[in-house]
């Protein structure tokens, strides 16, 4: 039995009605439980802020996307080198950094729970390598759906139950955590030298449209009970005028989840540009915000950009492709065999560009448009719209109007009749703010029951403490001190271990990857499935009982079972 | 003026790398410097005065004013002169990888050969090499969209290949030949082969080029304009414009050249 007593802390828990409150915070054996023996470790929390651990619901950290992002940008690896220190493994890169420089810079700024946002079931081996290689975190990947044969065979078909059963199997033999669809249908045309230009462009052979693969994953995803809802990205990415297609897709999801979203549509900031070309780009936002203050069924993350150096990569093969045109820089493409694909390329965000600012506007007014902070939560889509550490900066700007406002006086004066940002005068508070950096990944993942992103009894002992006394600064004023203290936690604590103090790593290791075997019928299911077996065989490189994830690549592993209801 | 010789002391394994980024003539203005200037060697960091006798001659106020002498073995001495802004760096033999690396201004002069990537990425100043230099001379690192931007860099001797890769600014003169993908990606700046080497200037987008000497597998995606008379000595040069694949805009003079076959 390990106790710990952590007191004076100033916890800020929405999902309890907590909001700044000086109290104690007692945790045994991982669990924050009512009371605990005298013979607890005391923390003295000396009325910091204090917070459920932050989750990421959309970051790409592992596989092997990532990974190429690294080895084809060494100057990339250059850039932010930390050295061997104590516990620590020396760490390097700056917007793809190892698997522990992302694992330490997570940890030390709060946050203890990351889902990787795209993972190609094919290559699901080298995501859970690298998960193992993230010790900090809990480890989550979405699974790659817009592209997969079968599914869009059966799409074709109209038969929804085929398809859950199809997800279900690769779900289960892949080890992924939820339904993820980039560019549904765009990455499979792009094969055939074409790209779908929005939800109604049938994908070439197969005859299906965006719209129908969205629609009916939705359905398959509430038919398997997942944790989590479907995970979008829509068609169209970084393209001017793309804002209709958005919400166009977000009118196709149906509404049949009562706990949470019956639909997560990520970076929502690449997917809000009105105009007609780069030369005319500008800010729909405010319609795109519109749309989901209307639909309480819908989430978003706000793909927030910050200027500066990073890569982009994703499995939207024909996007990267097109940026790599404007560019002509460094650039990869591949396919993935009857499943999907990706591309990467280095990108610089410049202040300079009318572009690039109307880009950054888009994020932050996303987030101060939509009025639930639990619909729209704080993501960069790491590392396309920026590296993660710089969510500090972006939680300054939704505090802080005089920080906004002297931002956007440094961006060319073009700018300004093209986005909205200078008239919106909202200020977030540290509850909406823990909204949109925890409470609100825990419902959008369907983990809140399960203890995460909140500090409540019987919850997960993942607690940040930051160095700030909330009630003495004003967010507003005093943003560069927002900046710093979210920059490096007090304490993060982990099952009720401390992981990291003063920035300092404290722990090998304290880590789960959560993933989820859905439960169908036995008949239905795809292992027993003649045509399945036949086209697997005729179709794959790899044989199919060689292609499911081995137990070995998930030793320390949360599966959470799902009875479907059929 | 201060002249401060480096005297490198023998070393039990000579072959052991020495990080010496801390030799730039800023750091011994001072008389009482250097105070706590250390080098990695291998996997170990030692105080400078355990791996070179100092020997001080005159004083300083500026970096200006110091010139600093490496003597004995320092072909294993990475990184001299990195970042260097002013002052002087000789050097009596040769020296190891990454010299003048960053180099703002001032002067390096090395009587021997150089290691790979000397000069790298260099903004300013002048480094001179009496011996040969290895591949990747004035270019830049691994992944970098841009090599040297300015200053001047002369290779007495032979270079190696990708010599002025990304070639951004500046001058790089070769007197001997140099290696393969000589110029490679060049963007700008002024190159100048005296004796042979092999596709010269591939994917330039700008700059100029001049090979005195023999261009073996010329790359074929330059376009010809003319042939021009050259310089004092009158040279009969070829005139070309490219790399066209890069829809590039350099230009390329060469004396004598072959297609691969
Ligand atoms: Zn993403």
């Amino acid at each position: 039995m390990s106790e710990l007593l952590i007191r004076h802390a100033c916890v800020v828990d929405p999902v309890n009605r907590i909001s700044g409150e000086i109290m104690d915070l007692a945790v045994r054996d991982g669990r924050i439980v009512e009371s605990v023996s005298d013979r607890a470790e005391v923390i003295d929390a000396q009325g910091f802020l204090t917070m459920a651990g932050g989750i990421d619901s959309h970051t790409h950290i592992c596989g092997t996307k990532v990974n190429f992002g690294r080895y084809m940008s060494p100057e990339d690896m250059r850039a932010g080198r930390t050295l061997k220190k104590g516990q620590m493994h020396s760490t390097s890169g700056y917007s793809v950094p190892t698997t522990y420089g992302n694992s330490y810079r997570y940890a030390t700024m709060g946050y203890t729970a990351v889902l990787e946002g795209a993972m190609a079931p094919l290559e699901a081996r080298h995501t859970h390598e690298e998960f193992m290689a993230t010790p900090l975190q809990d480890t989550m990947a979405n699974v790659l759906f817009d592209g997969n044969w079968p599914v869009m065979e059966a799409v074709r078909d109209r038969d929804v139950k085929r398809v859950a059963a199809i997800v279900a199997w690769v779900l289960t033999a892949v080890k992924g955590f939820a339904i993820k669809i980039t560019n549904p249908g765009g990455t499979e045309a792009w094969g055939w030298g074409k790209n779908v230009t929005c939800i109604r462009d049938p994908v070439p052979y197969f005859e299906v449209t965006p719209a129908e693969i969205i629609e009916t994953l939705i359905r398959a995803n509430e038919i398997l009970r997942l944790p989590h809802s479907v995970h979008l990205h829509c068609n169209n990415l970084g393209t001017p005028g793309n804002y209709s297609c958005t919400i166009g897709s977000m009118d196709v999801a149906p509404d049949l989840n009562k706990e949470r979203q019956s639909l997560y549509v990520t970076h929502v900031q690449f997917h809000s540009y009105g105009g007609t070309s780069w030369k005319d780009i500008n800010s729909k936002a405010h319609v795109v915000a519109d749309a989901v203050n209307r639909k309480p069924h819908i989430v978003i993350d706000m793909g927030q950009m910050m200027f500066g150096k990073t890569t982009t990569m994703t499995a939207d093969g024909p996007m990267e492709f097109n940026l790599y045109k404007l560019h002509h820089n460094k650039w990869s493409n591949h396919d993935v065999e009857l499943e999907t694909g990706s591309g990467i390329i280095p990108v610089y965000y410049s202040r300079k560009s009318i572009v690039n600012s109307v880009m950054w506007a888009i994020g932050l007014e996303l987030a101060l448009l939509i009025k639930n902070p639990e619909q729209c939560l704080l993501a960069t889509d790491n590392p396309n719209g920026s590296p993660f550490v710089k969510y500090p900066e972006i939680i300054a700007l939704l505090m802080s109007n005089p920080y906004r406002q002297a931002e956007i006086a440094t961006l060319p004066p073009e700018t300004e009749s093209r986005i909205s940002l200078p008239a919106i005068d909202r200020e977030l508070d540290w509850n909406e703010i823990a909204m949109m950096t925890r409470a609100g990944q825990g419902r959008a993942l369907g983990l809140r029951k399960l203890g995460r992103g909140h500090l409540g009894l019987g919850a997960i002992a993942d607690i940040a403490i930051y160095p700030l006394s909330i009630g003495a600064i004003d967010p507003s004023k005093e943003y560069t001190r927002v900046i710093e203290a979210l920059r490096l936690t007090r304490y993060t604590i982990k099952n009720g271990k401390v992981i990291a103090r003063d920035g300092e790593i404290l722990s090998n290791r304290n880590k789960t990857t959560i993933w989820v075997r859905p439960k169908i019928p036995e008949q239905h299911r795809m292992d027993h499935d003649p045509d399945f077996i036949r086209n697997f065989e005729r179709y794959y490189t790899v044989r199919m009982s060689n292609y499911p994830v081995q137990e070995a690549y998930v030793p320390e592993s949360t599966c959470i079972e799902t009875e479907a209801v059929w | 003026m201060v002249r401060v010789i480096l005297d490198v002391k023998p070393r039990k394994n000579p072959f052991l790398p020495v990080e010496a980024e801390c030799l730039v003539p800023k750091n011994f203005v001072d008389e009482r410097e250097p105070r706590d200037l250390s080098v990695w060697v291998g996997n170990k960091e030692r105080r400078l005065e355990e791996v070179v006798t100092l020997t001080r001659e005159g004083t300083a106020t500026s970096p200006e004013d110091v010139e600093l002498v490496l003597r004995g073995d320092t072909s294993r001495f990475k990184r001299v002169g990195e970042y260097m802004e002013a002052g002087r760096i000789t050097i009596e033999g040769d020296i190891g990888m990454h010299c003048g690396n960053l180099m703002k201004g001032g002067m390096i002069v090395i009587h021997g050969n150089a290691d790979s990537w000397l000069a790298r990425e260099m903004v300013g100043g002048t480094v001179r090499c009496n011996g040969d230099a290895h591949h990747y001379c004035a270019s830049g690192y691994r992944g970098e969209k841009r090599g040297m931007r300015g200053g001047e860099v002369e290779v007495m001797g032979n270079a190696g290949d990708f010599t002025a890769e990304y070639l951004t600014g500046g001058s790089v003169t070769i007197h001997g030949n140099s290696g393969d993908l000589t110029g490679v990606e060049m963007a700008g700046g002024t190159l100048i082969v005296h004796g042979d080497c092999s596709r010269v200037c591939a994917n330039m987008t700008g700059g100029t080029g001049y090979v005195y000497g023999m261009v073996h597998h010329m790359i074929p995606t330059f376009r010809f304009r003319e042939t021009a008379i050259i310089g004092p000595e009158k040279v009969k040069m070829s005139v070309f414009e490219g790399d066209i694949a890069n829809r590039g805009k350099g230009t390329l003079f060469i004396k004598v050249y072959k297609y691969p076959l």
